[in-house]
């Protein structure tokens, strides 16, 4: 697979205020600082309205700062976008067959159409959607669609891949398997990927590392390192260090979440 | 029981004397009589208008309509007992379809050196040099409606002078007024329309009349029907066309009488000028520049009818002709001319 | 109290709605053998109502002639032509003013003016502007078509899922793209709707426009038959009519299942 090594990511105190409807400032993000490094699998983490898909959404140029920046340091292959997304709602085109969902960010790259076709295809297989290729999405099951984001994603080679809580949707038993695949192809590729999610063991089965958030304004509370070896399976999870660093996590977070649940959206 | 009874008791005196008063009112009920604002209807106003169709035990009531095809339409329905108007494709196939209604006598025919219809081109065309038919090939020509005694006499007026109907753009306008602001507006080059408009064309400038569509084409144009219902009551029919044939007879005498080759004003010319103006809401002056021609006794010319059907069949209006006794009746305008003396 | 053994009953039975097919087709052949009938005893005068048969006859008569073509032609001439102008004008009136705010705040307020006036009473004034010929007759086909596309276009632009449009630009597409690939398909079944509105409309604003000042067409037929109370003629006016409106309706809802696969509207 020839995949550039991947950027590293670099966020620099970075802040985010909204101001709502009244026009009152709520700030959503206060003073962010972490690093991605190149190839490396890094989860963010926190209670519901902690600001993580903002965050991401600035990564992903979605949205501005209000202070502070987001810098990507490597090298990078000419063409090679920054940044992909995989949606938590799949954000699917359904006017598109799959391979034109997947093959939709090539063309706003202007990759010629028979290269297009080819890039597609490879993601297309290591998604394991081969054969589904002139299918519409309101004919593929909820893991199936996200296998087509994900491929999507992928066939633009991106330097960062984004995950914004892409399992979320699906039924548990679907999402377990997803989360295998998503190694799988991860493995591959090696390419440097930020995953938001709420869920604790998600983020520690996956990651190389967790960055738990706290309620809003959001802050890093605390960056916590999985010392667990790859290629990561289930067993793993009775492991001790599989559990310290959830039960750290859940220290961390809980009295926040407990907070948010009583106040509403924190 | 004894509630019921009552009850049928009361209810056959009540339809009794509805009965009754209904079978003396039917003597009394008014004739309902559809007409056009022009000039051509002039012996009915001039009826109406001197009290003739009173003298004779009938009450008159006009019902105006703007234009001639739904009058033969309220004719077959029954809504009107008397309808005046001209003689369209369009009352020949109500009787192919079926429904009665038939045409008794003359109230206007196109006829050399008198003023029924004309056919009106813009000024400006006129000046231009525009003089014959001949010229009018190409022209857009308004009239109200396809099957309508405008386009009769369009028609026949285009093959004596060598051309078709196809050589020009006829224009359905719906109404007489619609036709008269085409022209104005200039969305079209001529017109056909009776007498008061086109007097009405040239008194405003717009218009210039080319040529009367009887001195080019003479025919049985207008005419007085009676619906099934009216002619059954032969003692009413006869009644009116009385009155009528008075009326036609005075209207005669006063505009139709020629003089050195012109008619010339009789006696109560002003008197029928002012009555005709009254109820067409034309100018007198409009109005005076001329009067259609119909016979003094109102009898119809019956040979025409025939013609008419032959030319609508052979246009397409119409499927086939009809024998003339199913349509014409002429009994009921002989027995009022013998009837209603000279004075 | 004593022991009881009781069935379940069905008791939602008399909420289902069976197709009853033959009934369907039964009932509309049954009316018209009826009324075949009827004329045949007389007992409907054959001037006001023809028979059934009558109106086939005359139907076969004119299409033997030659006539049925030319007024089919000349109708189907400017309702094509009139509905093409119309549906092109207002969808792009639509997407400019649903994606672009300031053409939005000209716009909305213009077609919101506009649109309440009945077409048919613009004809005489486009008649004053534009003459007796074609150009009056396809204008007010055109603006009644219009109103209808430009109105629901503005709605399907309005509604097109942000998720989608925030995907597209995630993957590097600009504002135009944006319009061509994600607003325009996603606003494909509201356009659709229009269309459907608008060929009704176009249909009513067609036999207007032929009944004033024209010399071909189904509704200078009508008219031109009614003057001359040829009500057979007539009869073959209103079913041309009939069969035009249902037609269209076709033919749009097969359009619609083909360009609209991942969503049924009707």
């Amino acid at each position: 697979m020839l995949w550039p090594a991947g950027m590293r990511v670099i966020v620099d105190r970075l802040s985010k205020t909204y101001r709502d409807r009244s026009g009152q400032g709520v700030v959503a993000l206060d003073g962010i600082g972490l690093t991605v490094e190149p190839e490396e699998f890094v989860a963010i983490l926190g209670p519901s309205g902690c600001g993580k898909s903002t965050l991401l959404n600035i990564v992903g140029g979605l949205l501005g700062a209000t202070s502070g920046e987001v810098v990507f340091e490597g090298e990078r292959r000419s063409g090679q976008p920054l940044t992909a997304t995989v949606f938590q709602e799949f954000a699917l085109f359904p006017w598109r067959t799959v391979r034109g969902n997947v093959e939709f960010g090539l063309e706003e790259l202007c990759v010629p159409a028979t290269e297009r076709r080819d890039r597609a295809a490879r993601f297309i297989a290591m998604t394991g959607l081969e054969g589904f290729e002139g299918k519409y999405p309101h004919q593929l099951s909820g893991g199936m669609r996200q296998r087509v984001g994900i491929a999507r994603a992928l066939a633009v080679e991106p330097a960062v891949l984004l995950m914004d809580e892409p399992f979320s949707a699906l039924d548990a038993q679907t999402r377990t398997l997803m989360m295998e695949e998503l190694l799988g192809i991860w493995e591959r590729t090696r390419t440097s990927i930020l995953y938001v999610t709420h869920n604790i063991q998600e983020a520690v089965y996956m990651a190389d590392r967790v960055v738990v958030l706290s309620r809003r304004p959001g802050r890093v509370l605390e960056i916590v390192p999985v010392e667990l070896k790859r290629p990561r399976h289930e067993g793993q999870m009775g492991e001790p260090g599989f559990v310290q660093a959830s039960e750290r996590i859940w220290g961390l977070i809980k009295s926040q979440a407990q907070a948010v649940l009583v106040e509403g959206r924190g | 029981m004894s509630f019921a009874r009552s009850l049928v008791r009361a209810l056959s005196v009540g339809l009794l004397a509805i009965g009754l008063v209904s079978s003396s009112a039917h003597a009394a009920s008014p004739v309902k009589i559809g007409a056009l604002k022009l000039t051509s209807s002039a012996p009915l106003f001039i009826g109406v208008d001197k009290g003739f169709f009173k003298e004779f035990g009938i009450e008159p009531e006009l019902a105006f309509f703007q234009a001639a095809a739904p009058i033969a339409t309220a004719l077959a329905t029954g809504q009107i007992d008397v309808g005046a108007t001209g003689v369209t494709a369009a009352l020949y196939n109500i009787v192919l379809g079926g429904e009665q209604i038939w045409l008794v006598a003359d109230k206007g025919r196109e006829w050399p050196g008198y003023s029924l219809t004309g056919i009106v081109v813009q000024k400006e065309l006129y000046d231009g040099g525009l003089r014959s038919i001949a010229d009018l090939k190409g022209k857009r020509i308004g009239i109200t409606t396809l099957g309508s005694t405008f386009h009769y006499s369009l028609g026949n007026i285009l093959e004596k002078s060598g051309l078709k109907l196809a050589d020009v753009r006829v224009v359905p306008l719906q109404t007489m007024p619609a036709a008269i602001e085409a022209l104005k507006g200039k969305q079209v080059d001529a017109i056909l329309l009776p007498q008061p408009f086109p007097g009405t064309a040239e008194a405003q400038g717009f218009g210039k009349i080319l040529f009367w569509a009887g001195d080019l084409h003479p025919w049985q144009t207008v005419a007085v029907f009676f619906s099934k219902k009216f002619a059954a009551d032969r003692q009413r029919a006869v009644a009116f066309m009385k009155g009528y044939v008075k009326a036609s007879r005075y209207y005669y005498d006063a505009v139709l009488v020629q003089k050195d080759g012109q008619p010339a004003p009789g006696p109560h010319y002003d008197e029928v000028v002012r009555i005709t103006a009254k109820y067409t809401e034309a100018k007198p002056e409009v109005i005076r520049l001329g009067f259609p021609y119909q016979d003094r006794n109102a009898r119809l010319l019956v040979t025409d009818i025939e013609r008419q059907m032959a030319w609508w069949t052979e246009n397409g209006f119409m499927k086939r002709t009809i024998p003339l006794k199913g349509i014409v009746d002429t009994s009921f305008v002989e027995e009022a001319a013998k009837a209603v003396p000279e004075k | 109290m004593a022991v009881e053994r009781v069935a379940a009953r069905d008791r939602a039975a008399f909420l289902r709605r069976a197709d009853h097919r033959l009934l369907r087709v039964g009932a509309l052949a049954g009316l018209l053998v009826l009324w075949e009938a009827l004329t045949r005893v007389g007992i409907i005068p054959a001037l006001f109502l023809p028979s059934p048969l009558g109106v086939i006859r005359e139907l076969g008569e004119m299409a033997a002639s030659g006539q049925l073509i030319v007024h089919l032609g000349a109708s189907l001439r400017r309702l094509l032509l009139g509905f093409a102008l119309g549906a092109v004008a207002g969808v792009v009136v639509g997407v400019v003013t649903g994606f672009f705010s300031r053409a939005e705040a000209v716009g909305q307020p213009l077609i919101a003016a506009t649109f309440p006036i009945p077409k048919i009473a613009l004809l005489p004034l486009l008649i004053l502007w534009l003459g007796l010929g074609e150009p009056s007759k396809v204008a007010v086909i055109a603006l009644g078509v219009f109103f209808p596309m430009a109105i629901n276009t503005y709605a399907g632009v309005r509604e097109a899922d942000p998720l989608l449009v925030r995907a597209a630009v995630a993957f590097g597409a600009g504002r135009w793209s944006v319009i061509r690939k994600v607003i325009l398909p996603s606003a494909l079944p509201m356009i659709f709707a229009g269309l459907k509105l608008g060929a009704g409309t176009a249909l009513l604003l067609l036999v207007a426009a032929e009944m004033i000042a024209a010399d071909s067409g189904i509704g200078f037929l009508v008219l031109h038959a009614g003057n001359i109370m040829d009500t057979t003629k007539l009869m073959v006016g209103i079913v041309c009519l009939s069969l035009l409106g249902v037609l269209s309706h076709w033919l749009l809802t097969r359009g619609e299942r083909l360009a609209v696969p991942w969503r049924h509207t009707s």
